[in-house]
């Protein structure tokens, strides 16, 4: 079995007319299905955040092993499979780069609040650093979270009374209140 | 001068007739009572050597494969019942059911891929996989027999022969000759292209896109684009293992 360091593939990697979008419908549902699964579970492991659609190093658009790469368009369906079932979202609008939720924002906003729980963190004050790459997150799934995701899950919380957020200067210091 | 029909000639035919019938009868009761005593003896040889060898036939697929020949050719089907004498000796019938169970499984997991055509020898190495714990062996032929069996449940299941290879149809498509033939193609690379069909088989360029489409509405093949000659490739996943692509880069 071919593996991407500690990935393993799945076997439909290694056959050449996965990376042709196919014209039978039903079997192009099944195909992007697969695809689907394949990036939410390469980009979860390996935490991968943003995809951008030209990214030639990507590893899951091209395999060497076969001589087959998946072209714009295929990539831009599968893609779009994942946005319009909310796992997935466009950074622009000419669909370059795509933001991977394999955790959905609401899921997210659950593992912060856990995440305070744990650490006794309520009333206290961290910065959006501190929570990506601080002592308290490592080890857990917060930890090298990409800066866009957790802007959008601690604005959920802050619009649930959960958090308050607070600009400094830059961007690198806004902060975080926790509420009890 | 004619002697004319009497009663007396009447009863003498009667008598005969009935004295022939009374001989016929008993002759066929002889003959009857020694077929039944012949099938007698071979049934309880047929029951003594199925004892003697159980468990070669229960753990032997061989064996078991010969056995089956057997009976076929004096008329006993031992998977006909499951309560039978059969079953009841040998436990192969539950063999067979359990089997068919497993197989329609496999059919239906990989139908997603394949369109509801499998590889019998692939089907074979899926379901030693799967029944890995069991000591018993599992030839083909005793896929082959299991899926006989399937058909009491409508014709849902066939067993086609394409080429040297069999493969095991799980969905009620139709295949045609010319599906056949390109199924045919297929089994050495995995994949065919328009002008392999056209060049091998002599058909016109209509014929084959023809039935290259048919094929893939049914979703037992798919295409890919992505060769560096850029030349189409049909590829049919019912021949060609995806745990082993074969051909990739030919």
């Amino acid at each position: 079995m071919q593996k991407l360091g500690d990935f393993k593939l799945p076997q439909f990697f290694n056959y050449p007319p996965y990376f042709t979008l196919q014209p039978v419908r039903d079997t192009r549902e099944k195909q992007i299905q697969l695809w689907k699964d394949l990036i939410l579970d390469y980009c979860k492991t390996q935490n991968v955040f943003v995809i951008a659609v030209e990214d030639q190093d990507f590893p899951l658009f091209s395999n060497p092993a076969i001589e087959r790469s998946l072209t714009h368009e295929a990539r831009e369906a599968f893609l779009s499979a994942l946005v319009s079932q909310g796992r997935a979202e466009w950074l622009d609008k000419n669909h370059r780069k795509c933001l991977i939720l394999w955790h959905r924002i609401q899921e997210w906003a659950n593992i912060i609040l856990e995440f305070v729980k744990e650490n006794g963190l309520e009333n206290s004050v961290m910065t959006v650093e501190e929570i990506r790459s601080g002592p308290e997150s490592r080890g857990t799934e917060l930890h090298g979270i990409d800066r866009t995701v957790l802007m959008r899950a601690l604005k959920l919380l802050e619009q649930k009374g959960k958090l308050a957020i607070f600009k400094g200067t830059t961007a690198d210091d806004e902060g975080v209140k926790f509420s009890a | 001068m004619r002697r004319r029909p009497g009663i007396g000639g009447l009863q003498t035919a009667a008598a005969a007739r009935d004295q022939y019938r009374l001989l016929g009868e008993n002759v066929a009761k002889i003959r009857t009572d020694l077929m039944k005593e012949q099938l007698t003896t071979f049934r309880t040889q047929l029951e003594d050597f199925a004892r003697k060898h159980k468990n070669d036939i229960r753990k032997n697929p061989a064996f078991r494969s010969q056995f089956h020949n057997m009976c076929t050719k004096v008329g006993v089907d031992p998977l006909a019942s499951n309560k039978g004498f059969w079953a009841e000796l040998l436990g192969i019938g539950d063999f067979y059911y359990e089997l068919g169970v497993q197989i329609v499984d496999i059919c239906l997991a990989t139908r997603p891929h394949n369109g509801g055509l499998i590889n019998l020898q692939e089907l074979c190495n899926l379901l030693r996989q799967r029944r890995r714990s069991d000591r018993e062996a599992v030839s083909e032929d005793d896929c082959l027999r299991a899926i006989s069996k399937l058909k009491v449940l409508g014709n849902g299941f066939e067993v086609i022969s394409v080429g040297k290879r069999k493969l095991v149809r799980s969905v009620p498509t139709e295949l045609n000759k010319d599906h056949n033939e390109i199924l045919e193609l297929a089994q050495a690379q995995g994949f065919v292209t328009v002008i392999e069909v056209e060049r091998r088989l002599s058909w016109t360029t209509g014929r084959a896109i023809d039935a290259f489409d048919t094929l893939l509405d049914e979703g037992l093949a798919m295409i890919d684009d992505g060769h560096k000659d850029g030349i189409r490739r049909y590829w049919f996943p019912c021949v060609s293992s995806i745990s082993t692509p074969g051909g990739a880069d030919t």
